[in-house]
């Protein structure tokens, strides 16, 4: 990217010359080059497992690279710990808050600071002030929502003098107003010199707030430059692999309802995070739930789940009433459920591949001892069907990437054959292959006649699969559209409340 | 106002409250409980596992346990007492009694952190160890005729109430709850075990961090011990052993938690005070102390259990007020026709 | 592929424990050649079968993710109860006996319960247990007639002989051993119910998600492992002649180290019954043998103990590459 004519002492703040990272066997980083000037904010896109956050990490000293210089202002620095790069002043906002849940709100904030309290605590509310945040500093860490954790990780990297600040996906749990401020924040810090490293799945805010972008795939960098040179088809083609094409699933017929009896039925339900939700699945169909995070889109499926208390109203599965059934009754009369969190709440991360796929398709396989031969059976057929990719059965769930843990995890789900499948953002994180394989899956799924609740805030998605869509928008059903009326526009404007009839 | 709210708040205030509360229902029954000279008494016989709980209270705000202390007590008691039979003025034993201890822990600290063995598995194997460490040093045998006037110092008191000992202990550990709540390093303790990776990440050195809890566990133990010479006289080789488990009770009934994070010396001295007192609490209401493990096995258990269930309660009232503030009041959807 | 599956099958830990335990024997009977005698070998049993039969049930609270530091005070729980309910209550010694396994039960199930329900940490919950358990255990020896000191003598030849006797020229104690061994192995590792158990430990909420009563499955390990301790308070005072309140009171160092030595992580999620049965004879052999060979029974703390430490260090450095590079760097340096 060097122009002739540039002077001589470029201001080029930081520079990455060929890092490299393996962990055991397996290579993430090949060899990384970037540099960075001041007041650049550099977007960094690309699938889960291409070695964005891994990368961010080197450079905050809290991975060593194996391989490869850092420069700071031209010079070599050894980031041995995170200590180190902090007192160069980089800050890392991580993906996943990690704040001191036992601590208040200001503590968080200010721990690890020489200075004053007092001082401090001028600073912090002066910070608020400006970005127009609210959230009270005496409260304790533990109380706070995703979001409002995500705030105060970003706080306490603005109260640093920070050079050099990597957000990681800071804005996959906030509000539409905090976005919004947030970015309003980056647009002052740019004009101060800080430099960014902005890492998302967003497209949109790519070209909103960078100035320029770098695409990771497979632990290199395969499109780097300025924002303006690309567009947004330039950054999808390179996030995809060369030679698979964009993947569309087969458009299929309108299904014809009148005939249909509904197999699930939600009548006037409210819960913790929801209200006054009616909603009829039909065997056959996908129906679509979009909606922003936080519209309580979870907590209703939860709910559903047998997970949490339904306040008021019913629930019938295929003429029972299920209302506030146990998982275990709600999962024997037909219903199964992805989790959105597969970390947290789908994989057995230490246990085989066998084991992850058999864990709830043992209660009907075997009454006291292990069932092995139908375990195996088991196992290989979604491996097979659903081109999983393990060395054996016995592979650790833990070593596979993100689209194969899905796959299992959704073999899971399907392996007590119910007749509604509740998937809760399916494709979040996992590589453009593995999405197409979880459409097809999806699609057979449908062919098959099993009802499926396509719970997405990717609406791309809710688009190419849906038969129909309702949205939810802050704990209720605003808007329901059918085949025709399901598109992005329609989506996105529902989802934030300002849908009207005839501005289509 | 705020203040008022967060003094409320404190841990430590339910354990001195239950403390006060079982004084006056004991008093209630037997007048003479409420005594201040017997109450000192209460007060001074719980030197030994004061310190030991404000010592091991700092392994476990880092979130890590040690169950050595007890057996580092004995060692250092046993240490300290052969040199003082030999005349070794009582500077010296006191320095070689706290060697003892920086040793322990620092062995603790540097399996714990650099060979990354579980704590509980670390200090059980290390308790082990400098268990048979005292039969191999003693020989098996008492170590008796401690110097008169080194056991005439735990009789000295103030005002013929408190004692020296009581007295010192109460001042060290306020000022230890000092440099824990105010110091910049201080609160590295809480960070670590309330995020290890979270301390990391703003550069506090969790490693050494843990290092020094254990080094200072292994401190207040061997002070312990020499406590220990000084009031019983004699050392054994079974000596402190089980006491661990008891300043870990001692702990969690001051409020701390065992995940790491929470809890304050104070409150661990309260615990201790509390664990201390059941026995004579016992006596005053003429039953056996017999009963003493099973009171305090029941009081362990019934307050860690309420105040989790409270807490939990908490937690989880706080989540469905937030749920339930996001949605949308009043007028539903348009959707429910 | 099949190189490499070899090398994991060579390289478990399991082996690595038999190997231990060969050379083990091998020294002890280089020491003194009468350790070598088969009578003198499976004898040696009678020293360690508490924490034989208590670690293998111990076993399944780890891999949920607890912990168990009360077994030991339920073996004097139950020792006492069974004196008290055969002499003084005048029951049946085998009906005594049988109560006193639904004591040790119940003490599992009172602490499985808080566990699982009220989510308080195992560690803090056992630590209670071991203070009420040990506790009541001196409240029950006041409905006796016998001291406390002397303990409960005179059982019947019948039940002394549980212990104590031979059955086809294996001793007893072996033969419970091994049928316990084969019953939890069963249990753990071929059943539901033990499938259940591990998924429990790795992720609890995976495994609620999969429709498994958790709450249920982590409480009944807590159950199983007390009745363990109350069979083991059982035999013991069957081969020791009298019933005791304080028996098992030093059994949490050993247990603890047999399970984790037999290669139960205490994160949860990873172990076996196998393992831990190795670990516990290994442990027992090596205590019985350095008695043999003249050292103080006092001293055996410290062999148990850097055997622990020193085993469980080597498995997670040897685990972590950048550690084992480093120290390789200083080696070749010295």
């Amino acid at each position: 990217m060097q122009v002739i004519g540039e002077p001589p002492i470029s201001d080029t703040m930081i520079s990455l010359h060929g890092i490299c990272k393996c962990f055991s066997s397996n290579s993430v980083l090949k060899g990384i080059d970037l540099d960075v000037k001041r007041g650049e904010v550099v977007a960094l896109i690309g699938g889960n497992g291409a070695g964005k956050s891994t990368l961010m990490k080197i450079i905050m000293g809290i991975y060593q690279q194996d391989k490869g210089d850092i420069y700071l202002n031209g010079e070599k620095v050894n980031m041995i710990k995170p200590s180190v790069a902090l007192t160069h002043g980089i800050y890392l906002v991580p993906q996943e808050p990690m704040l001191f849940p036992n601590m208040t709100v200001e503590e968080n904030i200010t721990i690890g600071f020489p200075n004053k309290k007092a001082e401090l605590h001028t600073r912090i509310v002066g910070i608020m002030d400006q970005l127009g945040w609210k959230i009270k500093l005496d409260r304790k860490a533990n109380t706070l929502s995703i979001a409002e954790q995500q705030l105060v990780e970003i706080l306490r990297g603005l109260l640093r003098d920070t050079k050099i600040l990597i957000l990681d996906e800071p804005t996959s749990s906030l509000t539409f107003n905090e976005v919004e401020s947030l970015f309003k924040l980056i647009e002052d810090l740019k004009k101060k010199g800080i430099c960014i490293f902005y890492i998302t799945h967003r497209l949109s805010e790519v070209f909103e707030i960078a100035t320029h972008v770098a695409i990771m795939r497979d632990g290199m960098i395969t499109l780097k430059g300025p924002v303006t040179d690309f567009t947004k088809d330039d950054l999808v083609k390179g996030l995809l692999p060369p030679e698979t094409k964009m993947k569309t699933s087969e458009k299929s017929e309108a299904i014809d309802y009148s005939k249909l009896k509904p197999i699930l039925e939600v009548k006037k339900i409210t819960g913790y995070g929801f209200r006054n939700i009616n909603l009829e699945v039909y065997p056959g169909e996908i129906l679509g739930v979009a909606g922003v995070v936080g519209a309580g889109r979870t907590e209703f499926a939860t709910t559903i789940f047998g997970l949490d208390e339904v306040k008021s109203g019913q629930v019938i599965m295929d003429g029972e009433d299920i209302t506030g059934a146990s998982t275990r009754t709600v999962l024997d009369k037909g219903i199964n459920y992805v989790p959105e969190d597969r970390y947290q709440n789908g994989i057995f991360k230490i246990g085989d591949v066998g084991s992850n796929l058999s864990s709830a398709f043992l209660r009907k396989s075997s009454k006291f001892f292990l069932n092995t031969k139908s375990e195996k059976q088991l196992a290989e057929d979604y491996i097979k069907n659903f081109r999983i990719k393990v060395t054996g059965q016995n592979q650790i769930m833990g070593s596979l990437s993100g689209g194969n843990q899905q796959k299992v995890v959704i073999g899971r789900a399907l392996s007590t054959s119910p007749k509604v499948v509740i998937l809760d953002e399916p494709t979040r994180g996992i590589d453009a292959g593995a999405r197409g394989d979880v459409y097809t899956i999806i699609n057979q799924l449908k062919k098959q006649g099993v009802a499926v609740l396509l719970i997405s805030s990717d609406f791309e998605e809710i688009v190419e699969l849906s038969d129909r869509a309702v949205i939810m928008y802050q704990g209720s059903i605003n808007h329901s559209f059918n085949k025709e009326q399901i598109n992005l526009d329609n989506l996105t404007a529902a989802s934030f409340g300002v849908y009207e009839e005839d501005n289509h | 106002m705020n203040t008022l709210k967060r003094i409320f708040k404190a841990r430590e205030l339910s354990s001195l409250t239950f403390l006060l509360v079982m004084f006056l229902i004991v008093g209630a029954v037997n007048p003479a409980f409420l005594q201040i000279r017997n109450l000192f008494l209460t007060f001074n016989g719980s030197v030994v596992f004061v310190l030991l709980a404000v010592g091991i209270s700092f392994v476990i705000i880092t979130g890590e346990i040690d169950v050595s202390i007890g057996a580092t007590l004995g060692l250092a008691a046993a240490v300290s007492a052969t040199l003082l039979r030999g005349g070794s003025p009582w500077v010296v034993a006191v320095i070689a009694a706290v060697a003892v201890g920086v040793g322990v822990g620092l062995i603790n600290g540097i399996g714990v952190t650099v060979l990354k063995v579980p704590s509980i598995i670390m200090t059980l194997g290390i308790n082990g160890i400098v268990r048979g460490a005292i039969y191999v040093y003693t020989d098996g045998k008492w170590v008796e005729n401690v110097p008169f006037e080194f056991k005439a110092l735990s009789q000295a008191s103030i005002f013929n109430t408190v004692t020296y000992f009581f007295f010192c202990t109460i001042v060290f550990m306020l000022a230890v709850h000092l440099i824990l709540t105010k110091t910049k390093q201080g609160r590295h303790f809480a960070a670590v075990g309330d995020n290890m990776q979270g301390a990391n990440l703003i550069g506090i050195p969790v490693d050494s961090t843990k290092v020094i809890a254990y080094i200072v566990s292994g401190i207040f133990a061997a002070i312990a011990g020499i406590v220990y010479v000084s009031r019983v006289g004699f050392v054994t080789p079974t000596a402190g052993s089980g006491y661990e488990m008891k300043a870990i009770a001692a702990c969690v009934l001051g409020g701390i938690s065992l995940a790491g994070g929470v809890g304050t010396v104070i409150g661990a001295t309260i615990g201790a005070v509390i664990m201390a007192s059941i026995s004579r609490v016992l006596v005053f209401l003429q039953f056996s102390s017999d009963y003493d493990n099973t009171i305090t096995g029941i009081l362990l258990i019934v307050i860690v259990v309420a105040d989790s269930l409270i807490q939990r309660r908490i937690c989880e009232k706080a989540r469905r007020e937030r749920l339930s503030a996001r949605t949308l009041s009043g007028v539903g959807g348009k959707c429910d026709e | 592929m099949n190189k490499r599956l070899l090398k994991e099958k060579l390289f478990q830990w399991e082996n690595f424990l038999i190997l231990i335990l060969i050379t083990e024997i091998l020294i002890f009977g280089l020491l003194n050649p009468k350790f070598l005698q088969s009578r003198v070998l499976l004898g040696s049993i009678n020293d360690f079968i508490s924490i034989c039969i208590i670690s293998l049930f111990v076993t399944f609270v780890f891999i949920t993710g607890g912990m168990d530091i009360q077994a030991g005070s339920i073996v004097g729980l139950t020792s006492i109860s069974l004196g008290v309910l055969w002499q003084d209550a005048g029951l049946n010694i085998w009906t005594a006996a049988i109560i006193a396994v639904l004591i040790g039960a119940v003490c599992g199930a009172i602490s499985g319960f808080l566990v699982a329900f009220t989510g308080v940490q195992a560690m803090v919950v056992t630590l209670g247990g071991q203070f009420l358990y040990s506790g009541i255990a001196l409240a029950v020896v006041k409905l006796s007639s016998s001291s406390a000191f002397e303990g409960i003598c005179g059982f019947p030849n019948s039940f002394i002989s549980l212990a104590t006797s031979k059955t086809l020229g294996i001793p007893n104690q072996v033969i419970i051993f091994v049928v316990l061994i084969i019953l939890s192995y069963i249990l753990l590792h071929k059943t539901k119910y033990g499938r259940y158990i591990f998924l429990c430990g790795i992720n609890r909420n995976a495994a609620i998600y999969s429709g498994i009563k958790t709450k249920l499955i982590i409480m009944s390990t807590y159950i199983l492992s007390g009745m363990s301790a109350s069979i083991a308070g059982i035999v013991l005072t069957s081969y020791l002649g009298s019933a005791r309140a304080d028996l098992g009171k030093e059994l949490t160092l050993p247990i603890i180290t047999a399970v984790v030595l037999g290669g139960t992580s205490n994160l949860g999620g990873k172990g076996g019954v196998l393992g831990t049965a190795l670990a516990a004879v290994v442990i027992g052999i090596m205590r019985f043998g350095l008695v043999m060979a003249g050292l103080p029974t006092q001293y055996l703390d410290i062999p148990i103990g850097l055997l622990l430490v020193v085993t469980v260090a080597a498995r997670t450095v040897s685990g972590n590459t950048k550690l084992m590079k480093t120290i390789g760097k200083f080696i070749r340096k010295a």
